[in-house]
């Protein structure tokens, strides 16, 4: 049987960590629920995680570095800005779909508690891949004349802020067709505010 | 006949064609040869640009520029009803920087210039030391340093205010800097103190120096320059400054003044294409410049020797060297009135939103420099720039010629020569 | 047995389109008299010179340094000369050109007098393609708006040492143009920490992101051995405006210009990617120290 590595263990709890933190709430699980789940002792874990507020940190940096990487994947694309406007939509609702328990955890659990992740997550610390990664976007976007030049946080609170509702609502389970059906329509509606006139 | 005569180390070169009479000019015409379309330059930029481009008019009095660009810019904003006040502390630094340019800037012409001329024409062998006006404008350039960051070419002046915010520890070094050219013009130049030279009423009081200064009086006296290098006895002083006041002058009888009426027409310059522009006032030649500036101010010692020999090269020289002593003077009264607590510059809204003229005066080393510009939506639609040495120096016709033109009638060629590096010429900013 | 008295080199300082910037500049260097002692000078726009200038502008002698300040304009004549025949003249005999300030090293402020014709020497802003490209080994640009003193007098003391003055890409001296105006900015803690600067005339704040200024991008060593000896444009607040560089002037000098809000030119050699991870994630602190004022004068009523 082959040796579990340390990398591998971690990334199981992060997993599961998600998985319990989506369906029972977040103050709600404990380390020795999650301990379980993992198939590991309480005291082992904590080699891997301090406490859970350390582990709530990591989790937002390990899926803002999954949302970062998938991002620059499409920037480093030779294509159209409206097409990378596409892909980036197509890959975050892609992601809402096959894996919840991350956009949910980022919305639910970072966005919404701020009293855990003051200390050690000031400002955009923790979420710096994704980020940069959404500047880079922008930047391009800019420079080859696709997108009109404005303020970064009217563009950036545009596309999020658009996203991460859609993905609240289909989370609440109000929205009627499937969230694959509303990319070409979101994605336009975002292109055309964001580009030249 | 004309011959002609090439005069270079004047901030560039001119050509001056001289028809001589029986040995002595019957007339004379200046032809400026370099021009470099700075106007043109200045079309379609930002505005805010001008306070860059602008002084590299010129490298050694940039800094003037700077200051009728800010002011410029200022007046169009006030014009376009959005008006800036200054602090007075960024009043009084911007003056401070303005008259510690024309201090480096007469210390140069009298070493590197006029002294030289003088001991050319005099065949003296006195030891010649032009290296001391590079010293002492190196001193007044650190003063300016220190507010605006370099000289030349600083652009630290800007609507509103300026973008320095001294401390007492940058006042005290500047002031050690004034200090320091005080006592080198005491001990270098003149050879008394400051206070004593300031005194003086007459000219005869020179007889108790012995320096490069009464050297340089004395040789004029020599040269008979008082009685030569007359133009028009009647002056022009239009830049608002705590060290001079405006008005139009006739002889010494002041009469009020207005930017507005000064007018340009194009040189006289036949047998040479001339770039410059001559300046005047409602259509008529006056003179600008130190000796301007002494007689609105009624400073005693010029105004004796006006009254003696009127203005004649002497006076023009000797009113220079005067005007030295009193900026630094001046400059030193001027520190002891910042209040560094005040602000260095005023918010005000982006240049984008402005849509008028305005224009900057401002009294450069050789006299008034004005500058208009035209703004739209915050870019250059038009930059109109005079110089002083377009009052002073410029080409017209015999029968209404210019200052220096009237100055050099009647002087075999030598004196001419002479009598026309008195003007203090600057030719990249008669041409620009 | 030859004595110390070897014959100094000689140098012909020569102008094209200029304003005499680099002239006024040179003029306050410290213990300039020592300097010029070493040489021999011919012809200067302002200081005492051993030739007259019809001598000069006749073509007629050599020089071992051949200065040329200003922006080169085929068409333009000094004296009843075309400078392109004196340029050409004494570039071939010298051995030495220094091509003295941004509009002798690549066109600088005075291009724009004739854009078609105009160009430095060697460099047409970023082309090499000036007059004088078939002496290019002997040319040296010391570009700058003006220059600092102490760059020619470096490259001077170098020349009269026969030490060997190495040169970039830009034919500038490395040891002048390695560092960056930005290195030695009195405000680099606001610039570590992006506190930008509001507005003008504050003691406060980084000029880099609003204010236009291009001290990261600029190759200079003014914020090192300092201007007059005493001080710099930012040290004062005035953003630099990258007048050592070949696309100097450029447009808009006092603002930054940015692409929904990212600067479009980051620190040199620097990824944008990069930068944006340090520099987009540091704008989001609040340091209180770095915000507030750097002296709290105590207000006297």
């Amino acid at each position: 049987m082959a040796r579990i590595t340390k990398e591998e263990r971690k990334t199981n709890i992060i997993s599961a960590a998600l998985k319990l933190f989506s369906e029972k709430g977040f103050y709600i699980t404990t380390i020795p629920d999650i301990a379980e789940k993992v198939g590991m002792s309480v005291g082992n874990f904590y080699n891997y995680f301090t406490s859970k507020d350390i582990l709530a940190k990591e989790l937002v940096m390990y899926i803002s570095e999954y949302l970062g990487e998938s991002i620059r994947k499409i920037n480093d694309q030779d294509i159209t800005t409206e097409k990378k406007t596409y892909e980036i939509v197509s890959m975050y609702f892609n992601m809402a779909d096959e894996r919840p328990e991350m956009i949910e955890y980022f919305l639910r659990v970072y966005l919404s508690n701020r009293e855990v992740f003051g200390d050690g997550c000031e400002g955009m610390i923790c979420v710096s891949p994704f980020v940069t990664e959404m500047m880079m976007f922008f930047n391009d976007g800019v420079e080859s004349g696709d997108l009109h030049d404005q303020d970064f946080f009217s563009a950036f609170g545009l596309f999020m802020g658009y996203l991460g509702g859609m993905v609240f609502l289909f989370g609440e389970k109000i929205l009627p067709e499937p969230l694959e059906w509303y990319k070409e329509s979101i994605s336009q509606n975002i292109y055309n505010a964001l580009k030249t006139r | 006949m004309i011959t002609k005569q090439l005069i270079d180390q004047i901030e560039g070169e001119a050509s001056i064609f001289f028809d001589m009479k029986d040995d002595v000019v019957d007339f004379a015409t200046i032809a400026f040869p370099h021009f470099r379309g700075m106007e043109s330059i200045l079309k379609g930029k930002s505005a805010l640009d001008a306070l860059v481009i602008t002084p590299r008019v010129c490298g050694i009095c940039g800094h003037a520029h700077l200051m009728a660009t800010v002011r410029a810019l200022e007046n169009a904003y006030k014009n376009a009803g959005y008006p800036i006040e200054l602090s007075k502390k960024v009043e009084i630094i911007r003056e401070f920087t303005l008259v510690m340019e024309m201090i480096q800037n007469h210390f140069k012409w009298i070493y590197l210039t006029i002294i030289p001329e003088v001991s050319k024409l005099t065949d003296s062998t006195r030891e010649s030391t032009p290296l001391k006006g590079a010293y002492a404008a190196s001193i007044a350039s650190k003063a300016i340093a220190i507010f605006g960051g370099q000289w030349p070419h600083s652009s630290y002046m800007i609507p509103g205010g300026i973008t320095t915010d001294p401390t007492n520890i940058d006042l005290l070094k500047v002031e050690s800097y004034v200090d320091e050219l005080i006592s080198f013009f005491e001990k270098e130049s003149i050879g008394i103190s400051l206070e004593q030279f300031l005194s003086f009423e007459s000219c005869k009081d020179f007889n108790t120096l012995s320096s490069d200064i009464s050297y340089l009086e004395s040789s004029l006296v020599t040269m008979k320059m008082n009685e030569k290098g007359f133009a028009y006895d009647r002056f022009l002083v239009i830049g608002e400054h705590t060290f001079s006041k405006p008005s139009k002058l006739k002889q010494t009888r002041p009469f009020g003044i207005d930017a507005k009426y000064v007018n340009t027409i194009d040189s006289y310059s036949p047998d040479q294409v001339s770039y410059a522009k001559n300046a005047q006032y409602k259509d008529e030649f006056y003179e600008t410049g130190p000796l301007a500036r002494a007689i609105a101010t009624n400073l005693p010692i010029v105004k004796n020797m006006h009254r003696r020999f009127k203005d004649s090269a002497y006076s023009r020289v000797m009113a220079r060297v005067f005007e030295l002593a009193t900026l630094l003077k001046h400059a030193k009264g001027l520190l002891s009135e910042i209040d560094i607590s005040q602000k260095s510059c005023l918010k005000s809204v982006d240049i984008s939103k402005i849509t008028a003229t305005g224009t900057g005066v401002v009294e450069a080393p050789r006299g008034p420099l004005l500058h208009t510009v035209n703004i739209k939506n915050g870019l250059i639609q038009e930059y109109k720039i005079v110089t002083p040495t377009q009052f002073n120096i410029g080409s017209s016709s015999k029968s209404n010629p210019t200052p220096a033109q009237k100055a050099m009638i009647g002087m075999t060629q030598a004196e001419a020569l002479f009598i026309f590096r008195t003007f203090d010429v600057c030719s990249v900013c008669t041409t620009h | 047995m030859p004595s110390k008295q070897d014959k100094k080199p000689s140098i012909i300082w020569f102008q094209g389109v200029t304003c005499n910037g680099n002239t006024h500049s040179f003029l306050n260097l410290e213990n300039l008299d020592k300097l010029l002692n070493k040489f021999e000078i011919l012809s200067h726009p302002s200081l005492p010179s051993t030739k007259d200038f019809d001598t000069i502008t006749n073509c007629t002698l050599v020089c071992d340094i051949f200065i040329f300040e200003g922006t080169y304009d085929p068409l333009m004549k000094r004296n009843d000369v075309l400078i392109s025949k004196v340029v050409e003249h004494y570039a071939k005999n010298a051995k030495y050109v220094i091509a003295l300030g941004s509009c002798a090293s690549f066109g600088g402020m005075f291009k724009a007098s004739a854009p078609h014709r105009n160009s430095g020497l060697l460099f047409n802003e970023q082309e090499k393609s000036g007059p004088l490209l078939n002496v290019q080994t002997k040319i040296i640009n010391i570009s700058g708006c003006p220059i600092h003193p102490e760059w020619l007098a470096y490259t001077l003391s170098m020349i009269e040492k026969e030490r060997e003055v190495e040169i970039d890409d830009l034919h500038r001296p490395i040891e002048l143009y390695s560092t960056l105006a930005h290195h030695g900015c009195t405000r680099n803690e606001y610039f570590e920490w992006k506190v930008d600067a509001d507005g003008f005339g504050e003691k406060e704040g980084c000029l880099y992101y609003k204010q236009g200024c291009r001290a990261p991008m600029t190759h200079a060593s003014c914020n090192k051995i300092l201007w007059n000896g005493v001080s710099s444009k930012t040290r004062v607040g005035t953003p630099c405006f990258g007048c050592t560089e070949p696309d100097f002037p450029r447009q808009n000098l006092f603002s930054t210009k940015t692409n929904m809000s990212i600067p479009e030119d980051v620190p040199l050699g620097v990824p944008k990617r990069s930068y944006l991870t340090m520099a987009g994630i540091a704008k989001t602190f609040h340091i209180n120290r770095l915000e507030g004022k750097l002296i709290d004068y105590k207000t006297t009523d």
